[in-house]
């Protein structure tokens, strides 16, 4: 590695150390609910579809998110905002 | 004592189990406590050799499962250290071969025989790892400030509170300060981040490691070992006494970082 790649890597990348630990709780989370890492997206997916129909709804909004959950390992929140007016 | 049979597991392989449990276990029977550490990685045997033991296993714990021998008749004399014994895993049979409630009772055989009982599990989170958790009323998980290893370990975190056991406590294994420093490997706080369990000790990268494991001599043997003084610790923190945890913080002079900007590392 060369004098400059050392620069950039000192100055432009982010640690390593930083990398890994986001990685992880981000793997961890899906892990702990046991969903595969892409579930949410696809979900969100496919309920962005099922919503296009129905005009009152800013699917804009719609927010889709992993909770823990009491009763079941995980649990997958949906908030879907309806239009104003 | 609460802390009487320890279960130590880590899901992923090659972290450190063994060297902890031979170690943790060396460190209390120096102490005077009389210790039993129980091999439970059927057909992948390994807690012998790290006590230096291998030559004299004529017993398993297979033949304490079969009746062939009662479980005392089974178990090894250390060679160094008094009141410590090993009961070994057989080599030859598999995970099968012992199940859980035949663990649970050899352990009931010797609970009152013994202050502390160790149980080393195998790497995993199957039927052997099930097995070596089932008797024990503390679980330490063995982890590696790495990727693999703390996804493992929050696996076996997950198992073993639906299993009802007591929430494990964790060992952070070959933390290298210097990586840490660097920013290139995970730190203690962020393991403690990530993973959320009560910290039992962190034991550093130690580059005699290799040949105390060559020779069959645990590093708590040992003054000068720096994973050795640590390994003590540990085994302090269990009887309860409140030693610091170091967090290995290195900082690297200014000449260390001009050496790694230049290249001269």
């Amino acid at each position: 590695m060369g004098f400059m790649d050392k620069l950039k890597g000192a100055f432009g990348k982010p640690p390593a150390k930083e990398v890994a630990k986001k990685r992880l709780q981000l793997i961890l989370k899906y892990d702990r609910a046991g969903l595969p890492p892409n579930a949410v997206e696809a979900v969100k997916e496919a309920i962005l579809k099922a919503l296009e129909e129905f005009p009152f709804i800013d699917t804009s909004g719609v927010n889709i998110h992993i909770t823990e959950s009491e009763n079941t390992k995980g649990k997958i929140e949906i908030e879907v905002p309806v239009k104003n007016g | 004592m609460a802390d009487k049979v320890i279960c130590i597991t880590s899901g992923k392989g090659g972290v450190g189990k063994s060297t902890v449990t031979a170690n943790v276990a060396t460190a209390l029977a120096m102490k005077g406590y009389k210790v039993v550490a129980i091999d439970a990685d059927i057909g992948l045997r390994n807690l012998d050799l790290v006590l230096g033991l291998e030559n004299r296993i004529v017993y398993d714990i297979v033949h304490v499962v079969e009746g062939v021998v009662p479980p005392e008749k089974a178990l090894v004399k250390d060679k160094r250290t008094k009141n410590l014994y090993l009961l070994p895993a057989a080599q030859t049979k598999d995970k099968s071969a012992v199940k859980p409630e035949d663990l649970v009772k050899i352990v009931e055989e010797l609970r009152d025989k013994f202050d502390f009982i160790f149980i080393d599990s195998p790497a995993g989170i199957e039927e052997g790892f099930k097995t070596a958790v089932t008797p024990a009323d503390t679980i330490i998980v063995v982890a590696n400030p790495e990727m693999a290893s703390i996804r493992d370990a929050d696996r076996v975190v997950g198992l073993c509170e639906a299993m009802q056991k007591p929430e494990p406590k964790l060992v952070i294994n070959r933390l290298d300060p210097k990586k840490v420093a660097r920013g290139d490997m995970l730190d203690v706080e962020d393991v403690l981040q990530v993973l959320n369990l009560d910290l039992l000790g962190v034991v550093p990268e130690d580059k005699n490691m290799v040949s105390y494991i060559n020779r069959g001599e645990p590093a708590v043997l040992f003054e000068e070992s720096i994973a050795g003084k640590e390994l003590r610790n540990i085994a302090e923190r269990l009887l309860g006494k409140d030693v610091p945890i170091p967090r290995w913080t290195y900082s690297e002079s200014f000449l260390d970082k001009l050496k790694k900007l230049f290249g001269s590392e």
